[in-house]
């Protein structure tokens, strides 16, 4: 079963306001950077992926009381996937 | 430099990753279709495997991406620990969450993930495989 509950919903909208603030201003101290979230807060800020996935996990280790975000990326951008089903 | 090869599935070239499973932390082997034409190299993910893996070896979620052609639509992500391990490669990597993969694979192994290595069948055309 996928992760489902108020946690969750929380992280995704806190992640989604980060990312909002990250893209509006430059000057965001999470522009750029891996944000990592935990049961409704920002607990880790990070140059790069895996250094954010780690102290995520160190802080919370229920993985889904966790959620993870690159700020100022562009999530409607559409990937192609050439690949046969 | 390592190396390793893996036989043709179907066919196809196939590399076989190692996740940890959440229940019991035993490693569990994935066949993958590698496949170049599966994002592109600043994509932002790496592999393309069944949601429920992701779930059983405890992924992290992360913020949905959205995907076109083969696989259309927002999908979930999650940031998953993967190991390669005659490679020594170690690393919490970006895996999109899907309800269905190609048949006699697990998952997709996508571009911006081979591109990682050096590539290729290395002269072997029954086999592919991955050097770093």
């Amino acid at each position: 079963m996928p992760y489902t509950g108020p946690i969750v919903e929380r992280n995704r909208e806190l992640a989604r306001q980060v990312n909002e603030e990250a893209r509006k201003n430059p000057n965001s101290p999470y522009a750029n950077k891996f944000v990592g979230i935990a049961n409704g807060q920002v607990v880790v800020v990070a140059d790069d992926f895996d250094t954010m996935v780690r102290r995520l996990r160190e802080v919370e280790p229920d993985p889904s009381k966790t959620f993870g975000v690159e700020a100022s990326r562009d999530y409607t951008e559409v990937h192609e996937i050439w690949g046969l089903r | 430099m390592p190396r390793v090869l893996w036989p043709l599935r179907r066919g196809r070239p196939c590399v076989e990753v190692v996740l940890t499973l959440a229940a019991g932390g035993q490693p569990w082997t994935r066949g993958l279709v590698a496949d170049t034409g599966a994002g592109a190299n600043n994509s932002g993910f790496h592999l393309i495997l069944d949601e429920n893996d992701c779930l059983r070896c405890s992924g992290n979620l992360l913020q949905p991406l959205t995907l076109g052609g083969a696989y259309t639509g927002s999908f979930p992500t999650y940031a998953l620990s993967v190991r390669l391990p005659a490679l020594g490669f170690d690393r919490p990597l970006t895996v999109i969450g899907v309800t269905s993969v190609p048949v006699g694979f697990h998952g997709i192994a996508c571009f911006s993930f081979l591109n990682q290595f050096t590539y290729g069948n290395f002269g072997d055309p029954g086999r592919f495989g991955l050097e770093c």
